[in-house]
C-alpha cells in the first residue's frame, strides 16, 4: 500500500518532469484514492447525470478507490454540504467534488479539509471567494451566454421580430447577469432587427411560470420568440405554448434540459434551446480531482492535462473572480431537432 | 419509595429509554467507522449542529410552559444577517455583536408582548415573527454572501479556545449547567411547569404566568441571536438564507427528549440525551455516507416513535418525564 503511494509519487514526479516539457500531462490511471462527489442537494437530474460523468471517468481511470456520490436534501442543503464537506475531511478522502450551494459558509469546512490533505475541486457553482477551493472546473464561460441566447433568438425569429424574456426569479444572480449579457449582445448590428418587449418572472416555479408566459403572448399579440434562462421557465412556456396551440406564433428558447425538452423541440415549439452537457462536466471534474489527489497535478496556473475522451484543458485564473483557478469546460451545447433525442437518453 | 428505586424503573423511564437508545448507536458508530472515537470527530459531530442544541435549551423551557417559538431559526438568521450588515457598513464587530443581542432582545419582546399581555396563541405569534424576522433578514442581505470578518471573530466559532474545544462547546456547556439548575432545582424551573401543566390553576395559586411568558420569549430571542452569531462566526460568511428551518430541528430534538407539545413535562435531561442520540446518529450516518434523505427519515421514524411511545405505554413512560415537585 505504502510502497505503491511511493511508486505512485515516483511517476508523478517524473511525469511532472515530462509534463514541464511538453507542457502537458497524461493522467496515469490505477491509483487508489477515495473521492466524494458533492452536489447542492439530491434528486435533481443534472446532478445524476454529472454522477454519470464521474463514474466513467472513475471506470476509465481504474481508480481502485470509492467514488461516493453524497448529498443533502433541499432544504437541508447549506448546513448539509458543510457537514459532508467536515465528514469527509474526517473519512481522510482524497478529494470532494463540490457543486457549492452554501456561498463563502462552506469556505471555513473547506479549509478545514484541504488542511487535512484532502483536494477541494468546485464545479458547477464555485466558492465565492475562492478561499478553501483548489480549483473550479467551469462548464462555460458566462460571458458567453448572452452571445448564445441573442443568436438563438436571431435564427429563431429569422432576423426580425419580438422577444421577451420569462427569467426565475428578480434577485436571481446567475440570470440576472445573463440577461444583461445578452442586452449587451443585442446591440450589435447583427441584432438590430430584434426587439426585447420585456422581462417577466417565473419564480422557478412551473404554474407561475406557466401563467406568465400566457399572459406575455396576450400583452403582446406580435411576439415571436419567449426567451427563458432558467431550465423551469423554458419547459413551462414550451407547455404553455404547446397546450393552448401558440406554437407557430410564439416559439420557446433559453436554457433547458434535452431529456425535459426533447418533445417540445421535436414538435416545433421550442426549435432551439442551450445548455452544457452534465456528464461531461462531471467527468472533467473527476479528471481534474483525480489528478490533484493523486498528485499528477499540482494546481499551478498554467498546468495542462488531458482529461481523456474531452482532451486537453489547462488551470487558468478565473476572469470573474481574481486570485481562483478554473479550469473552462466549455463551449455551450445547442440543441436542436438533429442532436436532441441523442442528449436526452 | 423513590422514583429511582432500581436501575430496571430507571430504564423503563424515557429518559432511561433515551440513555439505552444512545449507548446502542455509540456502540454502533464505534464499531463500524474508525474515525468515530476520533477527539476530532466528537468536537465536529457537536461544532456541526450546535447552535441549534443551544437554542433547543432554551425551547425546553418554552414547551413545558406549554407554548411554542417557531420564530428561533428566523431570529438566527435576522441576528446573523444584522451582524453582516452593519459590519459591511463600518459598524466595530464588537458593538455589532452587542447590538444583535438586543435584537433578540427586542424581536423574545415582541413575542411575548403579544403571547403574554395580549393572550394570542404562541403557534401564531411566532409564525408571523418567522415570516417578519426572515423578510428583514433578506432585506437586509439579501442573496449575497458577506464574508471577510475579523480574524477574532471567525475564531469565535472555528478555533478551540480551551484545550481542543471551541468557544461555543464551552458556552453550551455553561448554559446546560445554567439552565438545569434553574429548571429543575428552583421556583423559577418549578414554576415553569405549573404553568404548562394548568395555567388557570397557576393563575388561581398567584403566580405571574404572563411575567413569566414574557420573561421565556425574551430569553429565547435572545439565546437565538446569540446562537445566530455564533453561526455567522463558524461559517465565516452570512446570507439571506442563514439558519433557514433551523426550528424544525430544535423542535424535533426537544420533542424527542420526551418533553410534551402539551406542556407540563419534560426535562433537560431528556433534551441532552435527545441532542445527543440527534447528533450521534446523524454523524455516524455521515462516517457511513448515509446520504440525505435517508438521514432526515431515520430521524423522523424516531421522532414519530417518541410521540407513540409515551401512548402505548402511558404509565411508566411518563413517571420519570414529571417534575419532583409541582408546588411553586
Amino acid at each position: 500500500m505504502k510502497m505503491t503511494k511511493l511508486m505512485g509519487t515516483a511517476a508523478a514526479l517524473a511525469m511532472l518532469g515530462s509534463g514541464l516539457a511538453q507542457a502537458q500531462t497524461a493522467l496515469e490511471g490505477g491509483q487508489e484514492v477515495d473521492m466524494v462527489l458533492l452536489p447542492k442537494f439530491l434528486g435533481i437530474l443534472v446532478f445524476d447525470q454529472a454522477n454519470e460523468g464521474a463514474q466513467e471517468a472513475h471506470a476509465e481511470l481504474g481508480n481502485p478507490g470509492e467514488l461516493l456520490f453524497v448529498g443533502p436534501t433541499p432544504e437541508n442543503s447549506v448546513a448539509g454540504q458543510i457537514e459532508i464537506m467536515t465528514t469527509s475531511a474526517t473519512q481522510g478522502q482524497g478529494a470532494v467534488m463540490l457543486s457549492n450551494n452554501a456561498g463563502d459558509q462552506i469556505a471555513p469546512s473547506a479549509k478545514a479539509a484541504q488542511d487535512a490533505g484532502t483536494k477541494v475541486v468546485t464545479w458547477d457553482s464555485p466558492i465565492p471567494s475562492g478561499e478553501g477551493e483548489d480549483v473550479f472546473v467551469a462548464q462555460v464561460d458566462f460571458g458567453s451566454i448572452g452571445t448564445v441566447m441573442a443568436d438563438m433568438a436571431h435564427s429563431i425569429l429569422g432576423g426580425s421580430g419580438q422577444m421577451a424574456v420569462l427569467s426565475a426569479t428578480p434577485d436571481a444572480a446567475n440570470q440576472n447577469a445573463w440577461i444583461a449579457s445578452m442586452q449587451d449582445a443585442l446591440k450589435g448590428d447583427k441584432y438590430s432587427g430584434i426587439e426585447l418587449v420585456d422581462i417577466v418572472y417565473g419564480d422557478d416555479q412551473a404554474e407561475v411560470s406557466y401563467n406568465r408566459a400566457l399572459a406575455l403572448v396576450d400583452k403582446y399579440p406580435d411576439l415571436g420568440v419567449i426567451m427563458s434562462p432558467t431550465t423551469v421557465g423554458i419547459q413551462a412556456s414550451a407547455k404553455a405554448m404547446q397546450d393552448e396551440g401558440l406554437c407557430d406564433q410564439v416559439k420557446v428558447s433559453g436554457l433547458g434540459l434535452p431529456a425535459e425538452m426533447v418533445s417540445y423541440t421535436m414538435n416545433g415549439c421550442a426549435p432551439e434551446f442551450a445548455l452544457w452537457d452534465f456528464r461531461d462536466l462531471g467527468y472533467l471534474t473527476y479528471y481534474t480531482a483525480y489528478g490533484m489527489a493523486t498528485g499528477q497535478l499540482t494546481g499551478e496556473l498554467g498546468e495542462s492535462f488531458t482529461a481523456g475522451r474531452m482532451g486537453d484543458y489547462t488551470i487558468e485564473e478565473d476572469p470573474g473572480r481574481p486570485g481562483s483557478k478554473r479550469i473552462l469546460m466549455g463551449p455551450f451545447t445547442v440543441y436542436n431537432k438533429d442532436n436532441v433525442e441523442a442528449a436526452a437518453q | 419509595m423513590t422514583r429511582l428505586s432500581s436501575f430496571a424503573t430507571g430504564l423503563r423511564s424515557w429518559e432511561g429509554f433515551l440513555f439505552a437508545a444512545l449507548l446502542v448507536i455509540l456502540a454502533v458508530n464505534a464499531a463500524l467507522t474508525p474515525e468515530f472515537l476520533t477527539v476530532a470527530n466528537q468536537i465536529n459531530l457537536f461544532q456541526l449542529s450546535i447552535e441549534k442544541v443551544i437554542v433547543a435549551l432554551v425551547m425546553t423551557f418554552i414547551i413545558i410552559n406549554a407554548e411554542i417559538d417557531l420564530s428561533v431559526g428566523a431570529m438566527m438568521g435576522l441576528s446573523a444577517c444584522a451582524f453582516g450588515w452593519m459590519f459591511q457598513n463600518g459598524v466595530d464587530a464588537r458593538l455589532a455583536c452587542l447590538v444583535c443581542l438586543g435584537i433578540g432582545i427586542a424581536g423574545g419582546a415582541l413575542n411575548g408582548y403579544f403571547i403574554a399581555a395580549m393572550a394570542l396563541p404562541s403557534l401564531v405569534v411566532t409564525l408571523a415573527t418567522l415570516i417578519g424576522f426572515r423578510g428583514l433578514a433578506r432585506v437586509l442581505v439579501e442573496d449575497r454572501g458577506i464574508t471577510d470578518f475579523p480574524d477574532w471573530f471567525d475564531a469565535l466559532g472555528q478555533a478551540p479556545m480551551l484545550g481542543p474545544l471551541p468557544f461555543a462547546l464551552i458556552a453550551f456547556g455553561v448554559l446546560f449547567v445554567f439552565l438545569y439548575v434553574l429548571l429543575q432545582k428552583t421556583g423559577f424551573g418549578r414554576r415553569t411547569y405549573v404553568i404548562g401543566t394548568n395555567r388557570d390553576v397557576a393563575d388561581f395559586a398567584g403566580i405571574d404566568s404572563r411575567r413569566h411568558k414574557f420573561i421565556l420569549f425574551v430569553a429565547s430571542g435572545l439565546i437565538s441571536a446569540f446562537a445566530g452569531l455564533l453561526y455567522a462566526a463558524r461559517v465565516g460568511a452570512v446570507r439571506g438564507d442563514v439558519a433557514l428551518g433551523f426550528e424544525l430541528d430544535i423542535i424535533t430534538i426537544v420533542l424527542l427528549g420526551g418533553v410534551s407539545i402539551f406542556g407540563g413535562k419534560g426535562s433537560l435531561t431528556g433534551t441532552l440525551l435527545s441532542i445527543l442520540i440527534v447528533l450521534n446518529l446523524r454523524n455516524g450516518m455521515a462516517l457511513m455516507n448515509i446520504t440525505g434523505h435517508i438521514q432526515t427519515g431515520v430521524i423522523g421514524l424516531l421522532l414519530i416513535g417518541s410521540v407513540l411511545a409515551p401512548r402505548l405505554r402511558l404509565p411508566r413512560f411518563n413517571r420519570a418525564a414529571k417534575p419532583k415537585e409541582v408546588s411553586p
